[in-house]
């Protein structure tokens, strides 16, 4: 009997696992492992991504999104750790950074020819567009212009000193640029919200620095009321390039050089900032300790909460957390936005991020990194990632113009009046539809007409009468677009060369690391604290002892009477 | 050679734990000694510690300050707790309702009290700084003391009270000589229960003073999530926190000949 209730499970067991195993055949899936920012994507592009490689193909696909919080974390878990992952989204001074390394694949993205040979017989070439034509150009521009040929310094590599560049890595994702966002009530209130006087001021703004010096060369604040409500970023790249960028305005630079005997104030904006010399440190480091009086304190997660609350009103921020911070700053009563975006017109930073493909990613996913990180760059999908996230994304605006599906998204999702996109074909293949529109009535729409939002979105502007009048006269900034409206406004005094990228801090990174904290860390005198704590105990735990000793006292004299009138 | 046999005893239900511990309490204190040595490119080095005791960063400057707010917090708490802890005692058969309202608040999580804590501030246009940090310190590591000072202040067998009064005392010698020695194990085990979490703390530093004040918590917190290449600085600072909370212990055992406290530790 035992044997027999062996042999049964035995058989059993067999039978199970040959299905399992035949299971497993019939559902062959794909899969791709994404490591990306948390929410920097739009979470149905994934699903409408699977279904566009199988449509392609005909291979099932599942999708892996893992997220990180800063590039160190980031970096730290790719060099360290041995974690899998097949296209992540890394700042540019970190891509910069692996490339040192030798970790990254070569994409080649922008040479068609090369990026389409490496696919595999499984996908199908008619169905597949190359987008690379949609991407920026003044983007790959401004890369290889600040980054060059950068040189593989990981001595175990093969390629050790031999030169890359940075745009055959990579594929830009999302840019933006570092400024100020502001309370602009609080600003009329205090009546520096003009042009002029934001403008001399620029980065000063920060520091509490209206730009002007009286008789004896002393700092005229911006505005008193400024004091104790300013922010600065809890990011070290962040705060020092604005940091540097205010020194450069501010005159301290002038007629220091660096080691090499340049002077700071004939730098570029990309120079300055990638300058990192002890000279320099220094004064970054007792700028930052002179800021401390000015500040309301360093923001992490919550400093749109603390402008909106007035706990303060001025902020550092990146120009797609800003705009999402202005949009939802809507206020009826005012019929304006509460918050403004503020690029300061002396210099500035240009970031991005972009996808670069680890040489740890495993070999048989290729295909669907190419496919993704291409469908990436699709109009339509771009749109999409762009309302949902509040970042600009590299396709550039023309591509996005010309495209009724990438309208189409955009005019559902700024609930737009625009009939002309109602009928936009959907994909056959689209497992749910798109496109199609809600037709909603002309007066319930934010937008009345497609033109008006155009003007909005990509140049941050609204009709008056006739006459096109920029929604905040004060930045004359494009929110969302700095190359084009670097190009295309004939009044715009900012050109892309005042823009900086910041490269990797390379060995001085530790020291600017040293520098922030020692700048952090100091100003922070708690021994009055010690002292006035203890003189209060000693105080109290005297007063109490005291009071008791009296009574006692009273207490023993009253007695001592009433034992003599006894006697 | 004796060989290892698995017997299913009552030890057995430890094991599980036993390797949990070996884990995530002994692989990472061994992997933070081993940062602290390493330099950028994992070669062996002493510069991580030169660097923080030569105070380049502000790292002693940071540790001094975030002693002294430990200390000071540690202080107040005890003057708050003692008398607090000794009502409750005094009151503890008829009411234990009261018990439980001290006990309340540590029932909400510490970060929504942190937060609520600092919109009452900015409500009151109370500045954000060294007051409301000490402030949201008391809050949160109060019940921490008052805890063990009243467990220890119940316990005391009243007959001893009783005996004092008996032989002439007063109350206040009934409270010095006899209440507050018999409590000390109370008082020392409190005193570390507040002070160890006081002295490593972030987030009530970062949310009540807007990150202004930078505690010792906050700078090893920097190193290890916002800076590259800074494992070796912040794991010497890690280890100097280790060093702080042994000695902590160290000295409580010293102090304590009470059986009890010693085996909490």
């Amino acid at each position: 009997m035992k044997k027999f209730l062996s042999f049964v499970s035995v058989v059993l067991i067999a039978v199970f696992m040959l299905s399992a195993l035949a299971a497993c055949k019939k559902e062959e899936t794909d899969k791709l492992v994404i490591y990306n920012w948390a929410d920097y994507i739009f979470d149905e592009e994934l699903d409408d991504f699977e279904a566009y490689y199988q449509d392609v193909t005909g291979r099932k696909l599942e999708t892996v999104y893992v997220t990180f919080d800063t590039n160190e974390t980031m970096l730290t878990r790719l060099t360290k750790g041995d974690s899998n992952v097949d296209v992540v989204c890394p700042s540019e001074y970190a891509i910069q950074k692996l490339i040192e390394m030798d970790m990254l694949l070569p994409m080649n993205y922008f040479d068609e020819d090369a990026y389409v040979n490496e696919f595999s017989a499984n996908v199908d070439r008619s169905k597949y567009v190359h987008n690379s034509g949609n991407v920026e150009q003044g983007i790959c521009d401004k890369v290889n212009e600040t980054f060059g040929s950068i040189e593989v310094l990981n001595e175990s590599s093969d390629d050790y000193g031999k030169t890359r560049r940075m745009t055959d890595y990579f594929v830009p994702y999302m840019y933006g640029t570092l400024g100020i966002l502001y309370n602009k009530e609080e600003f009329r209130g205090m009546q520096i919200y003009d042009e002029e006087t934001l403008n001399n001021a620029n980065w000063g703004i920060l520091f509490n620095d209206s730009g002007k010096r009286d008789a004896e060369g002393n700092i005229i604040p911006l505005a008193d009321e400024l004091a104790g409500k300013i922010l600065l970023k809890d990011s070290i790249r962040d705060s020092y390039a604005a940091t540097v960028f205010y020194l450069l305005e501010s005159g301290r630079l002038d007629g220091l050089t660096n080691d090499e005997g340049k002077a700071y104030a004939d730098m570029s904006a990309s120079e300055l900032i990638n300058a990192v010399d002890d000279r320099l440190l220094e004064e970054v480091k007792q700028a930052l300790i002179d800021q401390k009086d000015q500040l309301f304190g360093y923001e992490v997660d919550f400093g749109k909460d603390d402008l909106l609350a007035d706990n303060a009103y001025v902020d550092l921020a990146w120009s797609g957390d800003a705009m999402y911070a202005v949009e939802e700053s809507w206020n009826d009563e005012l019929d304006d936005y509460e918050l403004g975006y503020y690029l300061p017109h002396s210099t500035g930073n240009l970031w991005f991020d972009g996808w670069v493909v680890p040489k740890k990613c495993d070999p048989t996913h290729m295909d669907a990194i190419r496919l993704f990180i291409n469908y990436l760059n699709r109009p339509e999908v771009a749109a999409a990632n762009m309302y949902s996230i509040g970042y600009s994304a590299a396709v550039k605006p023309q591509a996005i113009k010309d495209d009724p599906r990438a309208c189409a998204v955009l005019a559902r999702d700024y609930v737009v009046y625009a009939p002309e996109f109602w009928d936009v074909a959907e994909d056959p293949n689209a497992e749910k539809p798109k496109y199609i529109m809600e037709k909603i009535e002309q007066e319930d729409c934010d937008f009345v007409d497609w033109e008006e939002f155009e003007l909005y979105f990509f140049h941050n502007s609204y009709f008056d009468g006739d006459e096109i009048v920029s929604y905040d006269e004060i930045s004359h900034s494009n929110w969302r677009y700095p190359f084009e409206s670097a190009q295309t406004n004939a009044d715009n005094y900012r050109n892309l060369d005042s823009l900086g990228v910041m490269r990797d801090f390379g060995d001085k990174n530790h020291d600017v690391v040293t520098a922030w904290n020692y700048a952090r860390s100091t100003g922070v005198d708690a021994k009055p604290i010690l002292g006035w704590t203890v003189l209060a105990v000693a105080v109290a735990v005297g007063a109490v002892f005291l009071v008791i000793q009296l009574k006692r006292v009273a207490r023993h004299t009253v007695r001592s009477r009433n034992n003599e009138k006894e006697n | 050679m004796k060989k290892f046999k698995f017997r299913f005893t009552r030890r057995a239900f430890a094991y599980p734990y036993m390797i949990f511990l070996l884990l995530f309490v002994v692989v990472p204190l061994v992997l933070i000694l081993i940062n602290a040595f390493l330099d950028e490119s994992d070669k062996f080095t002493f510069q991580n510690f030169a660097e923080f005791f030569s105070d380049a960063g502000g790292g002693l400057t940071v540790l001094g300050n975030s002693l002294i707010i430990g200390l000071v917090t540690t202080l107040i708490c005890l003057v708050i707790g003692y008398p607090c802890a000794y009502l409750l005692a005094k009151y503890h058969a008829s009411n234990r309702v009261l018990v439980l309202l001290f006990i309340l608040p540590m029932w909400v999580n510490f970060l929504i009290r942190t937060l609520s804590t600092k919109a009452i501030f900015m409500a009151l246009d109370v500045p954000l700084g060294m007051g409301t940090v000490l402030f949201g310190m008391v809050y949160n590591y109060l019940p921490y003391m008052i805890l063990p000072l009243h467990t220890t202040l119940v316990s005391i067998d009243h007959s001893y009270i009783e005996a004092a009064e008996d032989l002439g005392a007063d109350k206040l010698t009934v409270l010095l000589k006899t209440v507050l020695p018999l409590s000390l194990p109370g008082i020392v085990s409190g005193i570390t229960m507040t002070f160890i979490p006081a002295i490593s703390t972030f987030a009530i530093s970062e949310i009540l003073s807007s990150s202004k004040i930078f505690l010792f918590g906050d700078a090893i917190n920097m190193h290890f999530s916002k800076a590259t290449n800074s494992f070796g600085v912040g794991s010497v600072m890690s280890l100097v926190m280790l060093v702080l909370v042994v000695v902590a212990n160290v000295f409580v055992n010293l102090t304590s000949k009470d059986e009890e406290v010693k085996s909490v530790l």
